[in-house]
């Protein structure tokens, strides 16, 4: 008696099932993934989705799921309209337990930094699936995170596109490169008060867009964002300076004329600084490989390069 | 029953007294006299038993005072010191029920309230009481420190066995002659309930004119100790004043007084 | 009798103080509730007590339905430990002002001044930095509580170092304590810059929130972590009333009076180093609280210790749960950091105070 109720009950549910996810489309069969920090999360329904870090609502976009995003983090500032139109729940790693559960979402994705730990503890054990991106600040690291967060969204063709896109731009990046005989000596500014700037060493995004660019950084003995001292940056001597545009938080480039170390390098007297927006620049979202070589255009104009729309 | 023993005190190598015998008796106002700098204030801080003394002995009922605990020695002797400071505004009543903040006193009831009360009335402070001590004059100050003092006596256990102690130290130095009577007065009246008083005075004729018993001192060491009568001698106050001074007494009950020799050109 | 009772002052309802220590206390205390429920209330999920009984049933299993999930999630989980920690924090360092103050005589002692929040900041950014780095085997283990044991025990730790200082011959010198205790912060300050020197971006913003402060990461171990030293704080507040109380005259005066001079400075810096090393520990370097509350209770009651300890630790409590239910509900979904939002309330509120009652005439 009560088992053919069960058979019964059963099926009943597994025909609902299969109606609704034959009619809505978002609706998926229960599946899970395993997710950045090795964790199997099961997901289930997509519609709302909670974007936590700049690169993955960048991704999001491009993959043509921002309507059902329902709420950003504070670094999601391309494209514009992600913090103009979707709830702001702060910065990635200031998050507030009860503020991401109140915009209601039915999927977390978060990058690996995201933050603080007993938050996300907190968040995992809620019944929305928390689910961490792969980070690797590598051609290779960009592509595959793009194609996680499609598969994670159910956008994998469309995924799978704009990694293969992204990947032929990291192609066309890296023939590129190879055709730089002389390496230019740039240095990344990050920003400057009062005279005083500060560069980016080693270990910084801003360090591996250089490289990418086919350009050696001059502050690669330093580690990490640091001040710039006045007479040691003179042995510096970049042949470019490369900074933020100003509006997310770098100077324009008459703050950088201003650093006296710089005031007898190649670069100032050539004139030779480039702006660039933060984000594009040191975002490492699907438009990475579109910014190196935008940026190695700027620092190498005689090289002919294509211009840096390739990838569309 | 307070008995210093050639006790000695010493900073460094600089004694600030030195040898000090003295035995304080209940029932007794005992005044301790002096130039600035003769060690009074450190013979009470000794004899309260805030320092201990470097050689010598100062034992209480035979017993050394250092090994009584703090709230022992507080049920049995009261202090007032000089100038003293208030980090916090309280008020003067609240000041004077600081009084029974020994563990064991009964605390906030209506008695030591009440108590409080009257030491204020003593002290000629009752329309002050909840005033806020920095908005009182000096002397006012005074007063509510030697109320509080009263109070701790009051609520001291006090028998004939254990007769408790009163240390002033220059009481009167900022009140008017009136409020100097009462607050001597007062003293003497603690000496003859069985305490045993002891206050550091600058004016010798107010000492002359209240104490039981005189002592001098003089460079840390006790010139002299004994009556008005004793103690004042010219010659004597002169040596320790290091300044000429005359000694008289008043017409009838024939209390003595000093002035200091003013010559007239 | 009657005729002489007349004629005195009446009790403790003096123009000195506003208000007796009855009426603070009780006040307080109703404060804190109204707060405390509605910090239990009031959050961006719009979840309200009313979902109490529901939630009540999903912690017992009764039902499991993904609504009452979620709302046992937020009550329980998130407000409700949130809720006391703010309790206890606030409390905590509030108190612990009020007995640093007294115990130092100076009305511009706050808790960090025996050197605890300095060490523990140091701890805490040292963690934070060199966490994934060279002291990964030692602070791995402690996963997610790292950060809050680290900083406890540097704070614990500052302390021992500064009573190591300025004792002798087992006296505690105060005015040394004072002076080593700035000392030690600034060596501690200089120590935490050179660390955060040598860190990179991540970390540095990391630093920057945790130095203003936060109950965003609350849950219950944090709460279970804090609370033996909130509720030693309690048990030995009383003890300590009668000797701040003397202290207010002096250490000499207060010996005279039967205080044990030298265990109550010894007590008053071991509860205050636990109790505001746990505090730090929990929610980073929260300032004002510790300094200003005790300032608003004598200015509202008078100095006396019986209500300026307990007056303390409700109002400090209440303060922050205000300061926090503001936090999150101002830029919500995000949140503002409490320690500027408690500087905004609590900053005109204080001004108020001290403008139209002078500083309670603190010489």
């Amino acid at each position: 008696m009560i088992p053919t109720l069960l058979t019964r009950l059963y099926c009943l549910c597994l025909i609902a099932a299969l109606a609704i996810g034959a009619v809505a489309a978002p609706l998926r069969a229960q599946q899970s993934v395993v997710d950045g920090s090795g964790r199997r999360v099961p997901l289930a329904d997509t519609s709302r989705i909670l974007s936590i870090g700049g690169d993955i609502t960048e991704i999001l976009y491009a993959l043509g799921v921002d309507g059902k995003i329902i709420a950003v983090d504070s670094t999601s500032q391309y494209p514009a309209e992600a913090l103009g139109q979707k709830a702001n729940v702060g910065y990635m790693r200031a998050l507030s337990a009860e503020g991401v559960l109140s915009t209601n979402p039915t999927l977390i994705i978060a990058a690996k930094d995201a933050g603080p730990p007993p938050v996300i503890a907190v968040l995992k054990a809620s019944s929305v699936p928390y689910i961490e991106v792969p980070d690797d600040k590598s051609p290779e690291g960009v592509a595959a995170k793009i194609r996680f967060v499609a598969s994670v969204v159910g956008a994998e063709e469309k995924g799978e596109a704009l990694a293969k896109d992204v990947e032929r731009d990291f192609a066309l990046l890296s023939e590129q490169r190879s055709r730089i005989k002389q390496p230019k000596r740039a240095l990344f500014v990050l920003s400057v008060q009062n005279g005083r700037a500060t560069i980016a060493g080693t270990g910084t995004s801003a360090d591996a867009m250089l490289k990418l660019a086919g350009a050696t950084n001059v502050a690669s003995e330093a580690h990490g964002y640091k001040p710039l001292a006045d007479e040691a940056g003179v042995e510096l001597a970049p042949d470019a300076v490369v900074t933020m545009q100003h509006g997310a938080s770098g100077p324009p480039s008459d703050a950088i004329a201003t650093i006296a170390a710089l005031a007898e390098s190649p670069a100032l007297k050539q004139n030779k600084i480039i702006e660039m927006n933060g984000l594009y620049l040191l975002g490492f979202g699907p438009r990475c490989a579109r910014a190196a070589r935008e940026l190695m255009a700027a620092l190498y104009p005689d090289l002919a390069l294509k211009p840096a729309s390739a990838g569309e | 029953m307070l008995r210093a023993c050639t006790a000695t005190y010493r900073v460094g190598s600089k004694a600030l007294i030195s040898n000090i015998d003295l035995d304080l008796q209940p029932g007794k106002l005992m005044a301790v006299i002096g130039p600035n700098g003769a060690g009074k204030s450190t013979l009470l801080r000794i004899l309260s038993g805030e320092l201990r003394s470097t050689s010598g002995t100062v034992e209480l009922d035979g017993r050394s005072i250092s090994s009584y605990r703090a709230d022992e020695l507080a049920r049995r002797r009261a202090v007032v010191s000089q100038a003293t400071a208030l980090a916090f505004p309280f008020t003067a009543r609240e000041v004077v029920l600081l009084g029974a903040t020994v563990p064991g006193f009964v605390s906030a009831s209506e008695q030591v309230e009440h108590a409080a009360i009257e030491a204020l009335r003593t002290v000629g402070l009752l329309g002050l009481a909840d005033r806020l001590y920095p908005h009182l004059s000096g002397g006012e100050r005074q007063r509510v420190h030697i109320a509080r003092a009263l109070l701790q006596l009051a609520f001291g256990h006090c028998d004939d066995a254990e007769p408790s102690i009163l240390l002033l130290d220059e009481p009167t130095s900022s009140l008017d002659l009136a409020h100097q009577g009462v607050v001597l007065a007062e003293a003497r009246r603690q000496a003859r309930c069985g305490r045993a008083v002891l206050a550091v005075l600058h004016d010798l004729n107010l000492a002359a004119a209240f104490a039981d018993e005189l002592v001098l001192m003089s460079k840390g060491r006790i010139a002299a100790h004994g009556t008005a009568q004793e103690v004042f001698r010219d010659e004597l106050l002169s040596r320790s004043y290091g300044c000429e001074v005359r000694t008289n007494a008043t017409p009838e009950p024939g209390v003595p007084f000093v002035l200091p020799h003013a010559r007239r050109d | 009798m009657t005729s002489e009772a007349v004629s005195l002052p009446s009790r403790r309802s003096s123009r000195a103080h506003h208000f007796t220590a009855t009426q603070v206390i009780v006040g307080s205390a109703i404060l804190l509730a109204i707060a405390a429920l509605a910090s239990l209330s009031l959050g961006p999920t719009g979840i309200t007590l009313s979902s109490l009984p529901r939630a009540l049933m999903s912690v017992f299993g009764v039902t499991d339905d993904a609504t009452a999930a979620r709302e046992r999630l937020v009550l329980f989980d998130i407000r409700l430990p949130r809720t006391l920690l703010g309790m206890f924090v606030g409390a905590s360092l509030a108190i612990a002002g009020a007995i640093m103050q007294g115990l130092f005589r100076n009305p511009l002692a706050d808790p960090g001044l025996i050197g605890v929040s300095s060490g523990a900041a140091l701890a805490a950014v040292a963690t934070i930095a060199l966490g994934n780095g060279i002291a990964a085997p030692l602070l791995q283990p402690l996963g997610v509580y790292a950060l809050p044991v680290a900083a406890f025990v540097g704070g614990i730790a500052t302390t021992g170092i500064l009573v190591m200082i300025a004792g002798r011959h087992g006296q505690l010198m105060v005015g040394t304590l004072l002076l080593a205790g700035i000392a030690l912060g600034a060596l501690s300050g200089a120590l935490t810059g050179l660390i955060a020197y040598a860190s990179d971006d991540r970390e540095l913003r990391d630093l920057t929130f945790w130095s203003m402060g936060s109950l965003g990461g609350a849950n219950w171990p944090k709460v279970l972590a804090v609370m033996p030293f909130a509720l030693l704080v309690v048990v030995l507040t009383p003890w300590l009333i009668r000797g701040l109380n003397g202290f207010l005259l002096g250490e000499a005066e207060a010996f005279h009076l039967g205080v044990n001079v030298e265990r109550t400075k010894f007590v008053s810096i071991v509860v205050t180093a636990a109790s505001v090393g746990a505090a730090v520990a929990v929610a980073g370097i929260i300032g004002f609280v510790g300094i200003v509350v005790p300032h608003v209770v004598r200015l509202l009651a008078g100095a006396d210790h019986r209500v300026v300890l307990p007056g303390s630790a409700l109002l400090g409590a209440t303060l922050m749960l205000v300061a926090d239910i503001a936090a999150r509900l101002i830029v919500r979904p995000a949140e503002l950091p409490i320690g500027i939002v408690m500087a905004a309330i609590g900053t005109p509120v204080f001004l108020h105070l001290v403008m139209r009652r002078g500083i309670g005439g603190v010489e």
